[in-house]
């Protein structure tokens, strides 16, 4: 499978479809989407498999994520919702023949040095989203379409950061 | 009221888990086809010159707000049992600066992040890797962090009560804002094009 | 702007600023619980919620309404305990069978209002709470002068206070039988000593 990738679909309608799901989402099971909470998930449920599920849920922290003593992240919500994410994402770019194994970055950094970025940034994003109690699925998409004050101070700050920071990290992409 | 379905009994909490990774598909799906699956493509946000991240985030935005909003006007959907997310208004504030940095530095949030791994970009493993890591390291600070992270508790603090207007109306002015954001984005990129 | 971006644009400014006029979701009309409250159809007997409970019936959501440390010392048997705030935002399928008590029956009354309110149809309430399940379904008591009524009322508790492990008795003094409005008593529940009624909660012990 060698075909050219096809350029993206417009974000306008990428975003309704993409609004469409959630939407559904409220419908069928009275929630919306997320995604950092299915790392807390698995966080807990590796914990309770490696140090047992009492000293587990003796942390405040992982507790609520063992409520039925090993919750196996598979029967966890936003785990599967997360895994079907990344399903999702594949077959799209499948059929858009966008499948490709590469580091992506900007044109003025190594490769080396984009990964441990990604790295950086990922626990920035890990520790933030703990205490924002979601990211921009959870919080800003899913909060947001409801109304939720927290989940639009969010958006605000994240977008007010990264746009204040951006003259920083111009070795990064640009 | 028929929906959720999960409140008037057409789902069971087994058919929730079957929906979840259904729904995941098409959460993973339309990101990757707006083109959220891609950092570098996503940091451009940031620099100016491809503002889809807005574009896609607010049009799904809209989309869900206004579709709900309307369901629950006409008795389709009852609203007030969708769980509305936590708010923690200073914790979310600074959670929210944090996160802004690590998505600028990453180009990738906790779903696209998804997204990206599946389609075979290593940098997305690596801000998986990090992700498990920042989760991890909060985790074992718990108990430092504690008193600020449960600080400031508003449930069910909706912008209709903050701003003292009613659902419709704040709708309606979310919705003129997000189309002017719009113009706006077309404006900036075809400046910089 | 090419076409499909100004349909959608159009499409999400009407939808959207409709919305602005578009008032609040109708609710149950307050005359229609108002004659409900007076037809006193809003109310279930301790005997016709034994019943439920003796059925089995999956529909049925009781829900208790008093203290923790209230519902620890006793409880009607598939209650859970629950506040009015919860009430108005606990998930339940639409034909769910609502049945609240609480201790005298104010808070059960306003939980009930509200439920209607969101729309639930099948929501009732012990009038007299906990203590009127105490006394007519636990521990039914025939006076020695009872009536055909009030003979026929205990043989219908007879078995529902055996299944729920209580003790029917017989050749009861009228003055010692526990009083409620099921007896004709004041609706303030006046001629109820509260020491009689709790002592016979205590005497439960569960």
């Amino acid at each position: 499978m060698n075909r050219s990738p096809k350029p993206y679909s417009d974000p306008y309608v990428a975003g309704v479809g993409l609004g469409a799901v959630l939407l559904g989402s409220y419908v069928l099971v009275g929630r919306g989407l997320g995604a950092s909470g299915a790392f807390s998930s698995v966080v807990a449920a590796g914990a309770a498999l490696t140090m047992g599920t009492e000293r587990a849920s003796s942390s405040a922290a992982m507790s609520p994520y063992l409520t039925h003593g090993f919750t196996s992240p598979l029967h966890d919500w936003l785990v599967l919702e997360l895994l079907g994410a990344a399903v999702g994402g594949f077959l799209s770019a499948y059929f858009a023949g966008r499948l490709k194994v590469r580091m992506e970055r900007g044109a003025h950094i190594t490769s080396r040095s984009r990964l441990v970025w990604a790295v950086f940034g990922g626990v920035l994003m890990g520790f933030g989203a703990k205490l924002a109690r979601g990211c921009t699925s959870g919080q800003a998409l899913t909060g947001g379409a409801l109304l939720s004050v927290g989940s639009w101070i969010f958006i605000a700050t994240c977008f007010a950061a990264a746009y204040l920071l951006s003259p920083f990290a111009k070795r990064l992409w640009l | 009221m028929i929906a959720p379905f999960t409140s008037s009994g057409s789902i069971s909490e087994t058919g929730a888990l079957i929906a979840a990774p259904l729904i995941g598909v098409g959460f993973g799906w339309f990101l990757e086809r707006g083109g959220l699956g891609n950092a570098p493509k996503l940091a451009a946000q940031f620099y100016l010159t491809d503002l889809r991240v807005f574009k896609v985030m607010f049009s799904a935005l809209l989309t869900a707000m206004i579709g709900a909003f309307w369901l629950d006007r006409l008795g389709l959907l009852d609203l007030s049992l969708v769980s509305l997310p936590d708010t923690f208004l200073v914790p979310q504030a600074v959670g929210g600066v944090l996160f802004g940095a690590g998505f600028l530095i990453a180009g990738l949030c906790p779903g696209t992040t998804c997204v990206a791994a599946a389609t075979g970009r290593v940098d997305g493993l690596g801000v998986l890797g990090g992700l498990f890591a920042g989760v991890i390291f909060f985790d074992l600070n718990y108990g430092r962090l504690e008193h600020f992270y449960l600080s400031t508790p508003r449930e069910g603090f909706t912008l209709p009560h903050l701003i003292g207007a009613s659902e419709g109306v704040t709708v309606a002015i979310i919705t003129v804002v997000a189309l002017a954001g719009f113009v706006l984005a077309e404006r900036i990129e075809r400046s910089r094009a | 702007m090419n076409r499909l971006h100004r349909t959608l644009a159009i499409a999400a400014a009407t939808l959207g600023c409709t919305a602005a006029v578009a008032g609040r979701r109708p609710t149950t009309d307050p005359s229609v619980l108002a004659t409900e409250i007076d037809r006193e159809t809003d109310h279930v007997s301790a005997l016709d919620l034994a019943e439920q409970i003796m059925r089995n019936d999956a529909d049925l959501r009781l829900y208790d309404l008093r203290s923790a440390a209230e519902y620890e010392e006793f409880h009607i048997p598939r209650a859970q305990r629950t506040t009015v705030t919860d009430l108005t935002r606990t998930t339940l399928p639409a034909n769910a069978k609502i049945v609240l008590y609480s201790t005298g029956g104010a808070h059960a009354a306003q939980a009930w209002v509200l439920l209607r309110m969101r729309g639930f149809r099948n929501v009732s309430f012990l009038r007299e709470g906990a203590y009127e399940w105490t006394a007519r379904v636990l521990q039914p008591q025939l006076a020695v002068d009872a009536t055909a009524a009030e003979r026929a009322e205990f043989e219908r508790a007879k078995p529902m206070s055996r299944f729920f492990g209580g003790t029917a008795r017989t050749g009861v003094a009228r003055a010692e039988v526990l009083q409620g409005y099921w007896t004709g008593a004041a609706n303030d529940g006046s001629s109820v000593t509260t020491a009689g009624a709790t002592s016979v909660v205590r005497r439960q012990g569960c």
